[in-house]
C-alpha cells in the first residue's frame, strides 16, 4: 500500500514537474532556514530552537523517533515554538501521514502570523507542506497549486517536491 | 502416550555431572557389594558369571526367615525407590515449570518527562540537585576524568557527566557538560574536552513508580555477560567460593560450616551453595526442617543437573533479595545497584561490588544506610576473600579497601504521582492485561512532569490544611475529611503534566479530578459567552463592547418557573460583557444564553473538550452540569491554545523487556474554535484575574499573563478554580466526597491553591503572553455604552473585536461634534 502511494506520488512529482514548466514563474525568494532564526527570541525559544535543530540532525541521520522525540523536547521548551511544528509537519509528510501534516502546517501558520518576528521565509514550506499532504490525501489540483507555488518560491529547495531535514535546517 | 517428564527425567540422570557420580566408564552405572569377603565390582546390566553351585551351597546354609525379611526389605526398598522417583519426578516438574516459564515477575516501570536543561533556565526553580540526587548522581570531588553519573559543583559552575539513555528507537548518548551558573540560572552549557556551546541537554526520566503484583518485588534483570568480573567474583568469594566446581551441594563447605557452628554452639554459619539459595528463594518457604533441607538439596542437584552454572548464577543474582524501597523489596543486582549506588549494575566498581556483595547475607541488617560501620566491615571481608581467592590483585584490593561507601540518595517510590499512575494503569488497561503489566517489564515513559507533581501535591496538601484551619468545623475526626484535587496540562501539546487526586493516597484512591463529576458552577460560564462571541451562521450576538441585561429575570421551564439570582443577591442592571464574567453575574450570564440559545452552549462546551453529558436547561449556563476536572481543564487548554482542542497525552511510548517499542503516541490537536473568538474569551478571562473575582491570583505578586475564573456551587459545596497561562493549565477542585457546605468562596479555598501551584511553577513570573491573531482589531469605546469612542468622548478604554464586527454606534453621539470630525465620518462611512 505504502509502495503503491510512493509510485502515485512519483507519478505525481513527474506531472507536477510538467506542469511547473508551462507554468509562469514567480519571483524565487529565499527559503528559510530554521538556522537563520536559531538565535531570534528569548533564551527559552533559543533553547527550543536548538532542540529543532539537533533533531533536524537526527533526521537526516535517518533516527527518525529521535528525532520527533527532540521535537516534542522543544515543544516542552517553549510550547509556542512554530518552528518545532513544521519540523513535525515535515517529518509526518516523510512518513505519508498527512492528516498530521496538516494539523502540524496548520499550527504553524498561527503561530507565525501572530509572531510579528517570524521569518516570511516560512511560507513556502507552510505551502510546500500543505501541498504535499493534499497530494497524499489524492486532493492533486489544489495540491498541484500549492506545490508549484513553493516551486517557483523556492525553486532551490522546493524544486523537486519535497523538502529535505537538511534543507529546513 | 509416554509421559514426556518421566523421559527427560531419566535422561537428565544420565546427563548428571560427574562430580556427584562416581566415576565409571560414560554413561554405565556402577554397583559395588560385598561377596564372600570380596569386593566386587558388577554391572547392572548382570555380565559377571554367575556359579549356580555355589548358590545353591549359600542357599541350603542362609536361615530361613533370612528369605522373607529380604523379600519384604527388596519390596520396600522398590516402593521407596518408586515413591523418591515419584518425588523427584514432580520436583524436576516443579524447576521446570519456573526456569522455562516466567522466571522472573518484573513490574512494569513509569517514567516521568525528562527534565531539559538549558541557558537561561532557573536552575533552583527547577531544582536541578535535587533532580541529580534522585536520579542518583553522585558529587565527585574535582575529579578530572568524571565517570557518567558524576558530577562536580563548584561555585559558578556545574560539571555532570550525563548517562546515557537507553532507549530502542530515541537514544540519548552520555555527555560530559559543564554549565556556567550565576545566582539563579544557567548561563551557558559548553561540551568537555571540546568546548563546543551546547543549546540544550536532558537529564534522563526520572522513574515514578511501578506496577507490582501482589509481592511487590522490584527488580531489573540483568544478563550475566553485561556484568563486570569483578561483581560476579564479589558474589562467588562470600557466597559460594566453589560454585564453579560442586554439582549444587557443597559438602566441605557443609562440613565447614557444621563445624563453625559446633564450635561457637550456635548458628552462625549456613552450608547453602547459591544453587540452594537460589533454590530456596524460587521453590520453598524459609523454615528450617530436615525436610525442606532435603528438598532443597534435590531441588539444587535437579537444577545443576539440568542447567549450566552460566545460567544458574545469571537467575540468582536476578532473584537475591537486597533490601527494601519502602514498601516494595528490592531483588537482584540490577535493581540493587540503582538502590544502593544510583546506577546501573554494569557501573559498578569493585568496592561497590563488594558492598553488594556483603548485603546478601542479611540485607536489612547490613543495610550500608542503617549501620555504615558494619557494612564496611563486610566489604571488606568480602574484599579480603576475593584476595585471598586469587579474585583480585593486591593493589585492587588496597584501592578498594580505602574507598569511602558512596552511596546514593534514598530514593522512595514517589507518592505523590500515585494517582496518575493508576490513571495510566486504567488507561493502560485497554492495551495490557494486568498480567503484563505486572511481569513482564514494561518501560512505560509517561508525560508527567515529576517537578510540577511535586509542587502541585504539596499546593493542595497545604491549600487544605490552610482551609481547615480558617473553617475548623470543617474537620471531624471520625467522619471523611474535606478534599481536593488538582490537574495540569500542558494546552498546546495536551501533555499531562500533574495529576493529584486527593489530599492523601494513603486515606483514599479515589480519584476526583478524573473519576469524580461534580457540579461545576460559575467555570461553566465561560462557555455561554465563547457560544455569544462566536460568529455562527451571521455576526456574533455579542462583541466585547456589549451590554447585557443583569435585572430579574423569570424562564419557564418543565419543573416551574425558574428565576436565577446573584451571589450578593443584588441586580446589576445594565452592565457590560467583561463586568457580567468578572464579576461572574448570573443573571447576566443566563439571559445570554437564553438569547444564544442552551444548546449552542452545549455544543460549544462539547466542542472545547467536554465529555460528560450536558443538560439541556437553561440553568446550565451558570453550571449546573456535573463535570471532571480533567474535562474541564481540556477545554480551557483549547482556549489557551487559540482555539486548537490538543488530545490529552499521558503516554509518550511503551517499550516492552525486550526493548522493543510496542506504542508510541503522536501529538494530535484539532481547531474546534476561530483563534479569534478563542482570543477574546482569554482576554475576558484575563480581566477576571485581573479585576474580578480571579483578581487575588496577584496577591502574591504573580507577573505576567494569566487567565482565570472562579466556580462555587450552592452552598458552597464546591470549590473551583480554573487558570491559565500561555503555556500551563491546571483545575482545582475542592470539597467533601459527599458534598456538604464549605461556608468559604473559591477565592478563598481552591485560588490559593492554584496561585500557590503556578507561582512554584513560575518562580511567580509568568513567560510570554497570549498570542493575538490576525483576524482581531483593537479600538477605543466607551465603557459606558460601548460605542466606539472617539475624540470628545468623556472615557474610553480599549477593547479587541474579531475583523468586522466594530461597534457602529459612536461616542460622543451625532449631535455633538467630535475632533476631527471629518475622519470620524470619513471612518462611520466605511462601518
Amino acid at each position: 500500500m505504502r509502495a503503491l502511494r510512493r509510485d502515485v506520488l512519483a507519478l505525481f512529482a513527474v506531472w507536477l514537474a510538467g506542469g511547473c514548466a508551462l507554468v509562469p514563474t514567480r519571483a524565487p525568494q529565499p527559503a528559510m532556514h530554521i538556522r537563520d532564526v536559531a538565535h531570534d527570541g528569548d533564551e527559552t525559544r533559543r533553547a527550543s530552537q536548538q532542540l529543532v535543530l539537533e533533531g533536524l540532525r537526527a533526521d537526516s541521520a535517518h533516527e527518525f523517533e529521535r528525532a520527533r522525540s527532540l521535537y516534542q523536547r522543544a515543544l516542552q521548551v517553549d510550547s509556542g515554538n512554530p518552528y518545532a511544528y513544521l519540523a513535525l509537519a515535515r517529518q509526518s509528510a516523510e512518513e505519508d501521514e498527512p492528516e498530521l501534516v496538516l494539523q502540524y502546517v496548520d499550527r504553524a501558520e498561527d503561530l507565525l502570523s501572530a509572531d510579528a518576528d517570524s521569518s516570511p521565509g516560512a511560507e513556502v514550506h507552510l505551502e510546500g507542506l500543505r501541498g504535499l499532504a493534499l497530494a497524499q490525501t489524492g486532493e492533486t489540483v489544489e495540491a498541484r497549486e500549492l506545490l508549484e507555488r513553493a516551486a517557483q518560491s523556492a525553486p532551490d529547495v522546493w524544486g523537486d517536491g519535497r523538502l529535505d531535514a537538511d534543507e529546513l535546517r | 502416550m509416554a509421559n514426556p517428564d518421566a523421559v527427560s527425567w531419566s535422561c537428565s540422570l544420565v546427563a548428571a555431572p560427574s562430580g556427584f557420580l562416581p566415576s565409571a566408564s560414560p554413561g554405565a552405572k556402577v554397583q559395588s557389594r560385598r561377596i564372600g569377603g570380596k569386593t566386587v565390582a558388577r554391572r547392572r546390566n548382570g555380565t559377571a558369571a554367575r556359579d549356580d553351585e555355589g548358590r545353591s551351597q549359600r542357599r541350603s546354609r542362609v536361615p530361613s526367615w533370612v528369605r522373607p525379611l529380604a523379600a519384604a526389605v527388596a519390596i520396600s526398598a522398590f516402593v521407596l525407590g518408586f515413591a523418591l522417583a515419584g518425588l523427584v519426578a514432580g520436583l524436576d516438574r516443579t524447576v521446570r515449570a519456573r526456569f522455562e516459564g516466567v522466571r522472573f515477575r518484573v513490574p512494569s516501570r513509569v517514567y516521568g518527562a525528562p527534565t531539559i536543561l538549558y541557558p537561561g533556565l532557573d536552575w533552583r526553580r527547577v531544582d536541578l540537585r535535587g533532580a541529580l540526587a534522585r536520579l542518583g548522581y553522585r558529587e565527585a570531588e574535582g575529579a578530572k576524568s568524571l565517570p557518567p553519573g558524576q558530577y562536580v559543583w563548584s561555585a559558578q559552575r556545574l560539571r555532570v557527566h550525563l548517562r546515557a539513555f537507553a532507549h530502542p528507537s530515541r537514544p540519548e548518548p552520555a555527555r560530559d557538560v559543564v554549565m556556567r551558573l550565576d545566582d539563579s540560572t544557567i548561563t551557558e552549557i559548553r561540551s568537555v574536552p571540546e568546548g563546543e556551546e551546547i543549546g540544550a541537554v536532558m537529564l534522563e526520566p526520572e522513574p515514578l513508580g511501578a506496577y507490582y503484583g501482589p509481592a511487590r518485588e522490584q527488580r531489573e534483570l540483568v544478563r550475566l555477560t553485561e556484568l563486570p568480573r569483578h561483581l560476579v567474583d564479589a558474589v562467588l568469594a562470600v557466597e559460594d567460593q566453589r560454585f564453579e566446581t560442586h554439582s549444587g551441594i557443597d559438602f566441605r563447605r557443609i562440613a565447614g560450616a557444621m563445624l563453625a557452628n559446633l564450635r561457637a554452639g550456635a548458628i552462625r554459619q549456613g552450608g547453602s551453595t547459591l544453587t540452594q539459595q537460589l533454590v530456596k528463594n524460587f521453590f520453598l518457604t524459609p523454615e528450617r526442617t530436615l525436610r525442606r533441607k532435603l528438598q532443597e538439596a534435590l531441588m539444587a542437584l535437579i537444577v545443576e543437573a539440568r542447567y549450566d552454572k552460566d545460567e544458574i548464577l545469571e537467575s540468582y543474582l536476578n532473584e537475591i533479595y537486597l533490601g527494601q524501597r519502602g514498601a516494595t523489596a528490592v531483588h537482584g543486582v540490577g535493581e540493587g545497584a540503582h538502590l544502593y549506588f544510583g546506577k546501573s549494575a554494569s557501573e559498578l566498581g569493585v568496592s561497590e561490588s563488594a558492598l553488594l556483595a556483603a548485603i546478601i547475607q542479611s540485607p536489612n541488617g547490613i543495610s550500608p544506610y542503617r549501620d555504615p560501620q558494619r557494612a564496611t566491615q563486610r566489604r571488606n571481608l568480602v574484599l579480603d576473600l576475593m584476595l585471598e581467592q586469587g579474585r583480585i590483585d593486591e593493589d585492587t584490593h588496597a584501592r578498594a579497601r580505602a574507598e569511602p561507601l558512596q552511596l546514593a540518595a534514598v530514593t522512595p517510590d514517589a507518592n505523590d504521582a500515585r494517582y496518575f499512575l493508576d490513571l495510566l494503569r486504567r488507561q493502560l488497561a485497554e492495551t495490557y492485561p494486568t498480567e503484563v503489566l505486572e511481569q513482564e517489564g514494561l518501560h512505560i515513559y509517561s508525560t508527567l512532569d515529576p517537578r510540577l507533581q511535586r509542587i502541585a501535591a504539596e499546593s493542595l496538601r497545604k491549600g487544605i490544611e490552610s482551609i481547615e484551619k480558617r473553617r475548623p468545623s470543617l474537620v471531624s475526626k471520625d467522619g471523611p475529611s474535606l478534599q481536593g484535587c488538582i490537574v495540569a496540562i500542558r494546552p498546546q501539546t495536551g501533555e499531562l503534566l500533574a495529576l493529584v487526586g486527593g489530599r492523601d493516597y494513603r486515606v483514599s484512591q479515589f480519584d476526583r479530578c478524573t473519576q469524580a463529576r461534580r457540579q461545576v458552577g460559575s467555570v461553566f460560564k465561560p462557555f455561554v459567552y465563547i457560544a455569544a462571541l462566536e460568529p455562527f451562521r451571521g455576526p456574533p450576538v455579542i462583541t466585547l463592547a456589549s451590554r447585557l441585561d443583569d435585572t430579574p429575570l423569570e424562564i419557564q421551564t418543565p419543573s416551574g418557573p425558574w428565576r436565577p439570582t446573584n451571589f450578593d443577591r443584588d441586580f446589576h442592571g445594565e452592565v457590560s460583557v467583561r463586568e457580567a464574567l468578572e464579576q461572574s453575574y448570573n443573571v447576566a450570564t443566563a439571559r445570554l444564553a437564553q438569547r444564544v440559545g442552551i444548546a449552542r452552549v452545549a455544543d460549544v462546551a462539547q466542542r472545547l473538550g467536554i465529555e460528560s453529558s450536558l443538560p439541556g436547561v437553561p440553568s446550565l449556563a451558570l453550571g449546573t452540569a456535573e463535570l471532571a476536572p480533567l474535562e474541564l481543564a481540556r477545554a480551557y487548554a483549547t482556549l489557551a491554545s487559540e482555539g486548537v482542542r490538543p488530545t490529552t497525552q499521558t503516554v509518550e511510548d511503551v517499550v516492552d523487556g525486550d526493548g522493543h517499542v510496542m506504542e508510541k503516541r503522536r501529538l494530535r490537536f484539532e481547531r474546534v474554535l476561530d483563534a479569534g473568538t478563542a482570543f477574546l474569551a482569554t482576554s475576558l478571562l484575563e480581566g477576571v484575574a485581573e479585576r474580578g473575582t480571579a483578581r487575588s491570583v496577584r496577591a502574591g505578586g504573580l507577573r505576567g499573563p494569566v487567565a482565570a475564573k472562579t466556580g462555587t456551587t450552592d452552598e458552597e459545596r464546591d470549590l473551583w478554580f480554573v487558570g491559565y497561562t500561555p503555556e500551563l493549565v491546571a483545575v482545582v477542585w475542592v470539597g467533601f466526597d459527599t458534598p456538604r457546605g464549605l461556608g468559604i468562596p473559591s477565592s478563598v479555598g481552591a485560588l490559593p491553591i492554584w496561585r500557590s501551584f503556578i507561582e512554584g511553577v513560575t518562580g511567580g513570573v509568568v513567560r510570554g503572553g497570549f498570542p493575538k491573531p490576525p483576524m482581531i482589531e483593537q479600538a477605543a469605546i466607551d465603557p459606558g455604552s460601548g460605542a466606539l469612542a472617539l475624540s470628545g468622548c468623556p472615557s474610553s478604554r480599549d477593547e479587541y473585536f474579531l475583523a468586522g464586527t466594530l461597534p457602529t454606534e459612536v461616542c460622543p453621539a451625532d449631535d455633538v461634534q467630535p475632533a476631527g470630525g471629518g475622519l470620524f465620518h470619513w471612518l462611520r462611512g466605511r462601518l
